[in-house]
């Protein structure tokens, strides 16, 4: 035990550290000071000595969740530079277990990505195991209190994290992992003794710690040097029964609310966290993402960049296709289909099947949008060739195109005029 | 889920509105009399056939989409009007003040780009600019297969 013994001297003097700053002691901020010299791999380790017990219990959660999730994803050690409380050492290593020969000294960084160690046995085990292993009273007194709840959640929360960030770069984990392990502060001590009480009744726990998870790694993101990291999670109900266990009063972080659907948004380095900035920026992602499928629909706008004249295109397609629309039942109420007695099976059949048909007429779609602000501006000029052009109709509505015209036109109907307009030259392009 | 959606339906879009509207054509030239040549009668027509576009249309796309329920409401609207008609004489007025007061109100944002789309795509008043231009998208789709098909009916039947 002597190894114990001095990796507890070492922790004391660690703890000692700490404790001289106990509430700022844990603010992500002073982390690199304390740390900075010291070289462990942290572990979430009970610390046997009586005076910490309660960074203990408070901060044990996110530790163990770090270490659940290095240890599902499988990864190497490497120490863990910045960590909420580092005053967790390498006890697991004097105990004797077979994972802490894998544990080595790696250097600190003062990166907060850099993981946790792994080790095999939280994998398999349950918590009590882990602890029995451990030897610590203590450990098993206080987690079969208030912390199975929060260890099983937090070790499915680890194996979801596993699986779905499989194909995500192990920074990009480690990130995320070291955000939630590292939002700790002061908040986690209070955290973690209400979260206990609220844990089985409230729903909007779920929601709140939802908060708290993303409130607190757009925080931490903001602090960290290095990674640029942008994480969108679609809230599943597995994720949401694990973080149960977490829960906050961080209310600044309220615009994550607490819906079953609500997508996560990580702030992305270097822009503001705040929570109406988030709120916008998925809004606006959201915006310009519809605005690219638009795009794709408006015919001609491949190189338009910008929203003010994407939307200008996209009100003049949806104008020019009305428009068309009226043209075409205005040629259908004028043409006389007195052939057709079975008008509707041939009709179905010719057009569903047809396809060659479409060419000439595919070649007019772009001319009427091209010629939009055309027939308005040439109806005047355009107004005595449509009598010259009305042969190339059927004769019967020729004398009927005249009146109509008439007609039509001190009704008011400018739409139907326009299209009269472009009748014959639709006509024309047809035939030809 | 969209991607879905946008492509198996060009073809049963395609299948529900010409059935619909060919259905509707051949009702509206049935009704038709031999002496089609007044201006009145065609424009009637005219706007029967319209009608029939717009309501095949929506009902091909069903109540899925915002603008396709705002299209059926408004046709059920204006056929229940029809039948009020006496009350409607006086009431015409009292809209046009009402209309009149919109516009005033909007009258900042009247020609804002966004506004427009709103009055073009049916329902768009009631809708936040995400869903507007979700709406816009399939409504242009929907618009484009009408059109195809219009055209094809009116090559065949002229």
């Amino acid at each position: 035990m002597s190894g114990q013994e001095n990796e507890d001297l070492g922790f004391q003097h660690r703890s000692e550290s700490i404790l001289n700053c106990p509430s700022s002691g844990m603010t992500t901020s002073h982390l690199p000071e304390k740390v900075s010299g010291m070289t462990i791999s942290s572990l979430p380790v009970f610390k046997p000595s009586n005076g910490a017990d309660p960074f203990f219990g408070s901060g044990w959660d996110p530790l163990v969740s770090l270490s659940q999730s290095e240890n599902f994803g499988g990864s190497s050690m490497v120490s863990h530079g910045e960590l909420s409380n580092p005053s967790y050492s390498v006890v697991l290593e004097s105990q004797g277990m077979n994972s802490t020969s894998h544990l080595v000294q790696y250097p600190s960084d003062s990166n907060f990505v850099e993981m946790v160690p792994k080790l095999p046995c939280f994998g398999s085990g349950s918590f009590s195991e882990m602890v029995g292993s451990f030897g610590l009273p203590e450990c098993a007194g206080i987690a079969n209190s208030g912390c199975p709840p929060n260890f099983i959640s937090n070790k499915e929360k680890g194996t979801e994290r596993a699986s779905t960030f499989g194909a995500q770069s192990q920074d990009g984990r480690e990130t995320e992992d070291a955000g939630i392990g590292s939002s700790p502060s002061g908040k986690r001590r209070k955290r973690v003794i209400d979260s206990n009480s609220p844990f089985s009744t409230n729903k909007n726990a779920e929601g709140e710690q939802q908060k708290d998870l993303s409130g607190e790694s757009s925080d931490v993101m903001k602090e960290l040097d290095g990674k640029k990291l942008k994480i969108e999670e679609n809230t599943s109900g597995n994720l949401r029964s694990k973080q149960s266990g977490k829960q906050s009063k961080d209310g600044s972080h309220s615009e994550e609310a607490p819906k079953e659907n609500y997508i996560h948004v990580r702030a992305r380095r270097g822009q503001a966290t705040n929570s109406h900035s988030l709120a916008e920026r998925v809004r606006r992602e959201k915006i310009s993402e519809r605005m690219r499928l638009l795009q794709e629909l408006v015919p001609g706008c491949n190189k338009i960049t910008g929203k003010a004249v994407m939307l200008d295109e996209i009100i003049n397609y949806v104008q020019s296709l009305q428009q068309q629309v009226e043209f075409l039942s205005m040629k259908l109420a004028t043409v006389n289909p007195e052939l057709n007695i079975d008008l509707e099976r041939i009709l179905s059949k010719d057009i569903l099947n047809s396809r060659g048909g479409n060419g000439p007429i595919v070649g007019f779609g772009p001319g009427i949008n091209s010629s939009q602000p055309y027939p308005h501006g040439m109806f005047q000029g355009t107004l005595p060739t449509i009598p010259s052009t009305a042969p190339q109709f059927t004769s019967l509505p020729q004398t009927v195109l005249d009146n109509e015209l008439q007609g039509l036109f001190h009704m008011g109907f400018d739409s139907s005029s326009a299209i009269d307009n472009l009748g014959p030259n639709g006509r024309l392009k047809s035939e030809l | 889920m969209n991607l879905q959606s946008s492509s198996s339906n060009p073809n049963f879009l395609k299948l529900r509105f010409t059935k619909g509207f060919l259905r509707a054509l051949m009702r509206i030239y049935r009704h038709r009399s031999k002496s089609s040549s007044s201006p009145r009668e065609i424009s009637q027509r005219y706007r029967r056939i319209k009608l029939a576009a717009d309501a095949s249309m929506a009902l091909a796309v069903g109540s899925r989409r915002l603008w396709s329920r705002a299209v059926l409401w408004r046709i059920r609207n204006q056929v229940r009007n029809r039948h009020v008609f006496v009350k409607r004489v006086s009431s015409h007025a009292i809209k046009k003040r009402a209309q009149k007061k919109k516009e005033e109100q909007y009258h900042l944002a009247y020609d804002d780009q966004e506004n427009k789309l709103r009055k073009l795509v049916p329902g768009g008043a009631a809708m936040d600019i995400c869903s507007l231009l979700d709406e816009a998208s399939h409504y242009i789709n929907c618009l484009t297969t009408q059109v195809k098909m219009m055209r094809r009916i009116a090559e065949i039947c002229s």
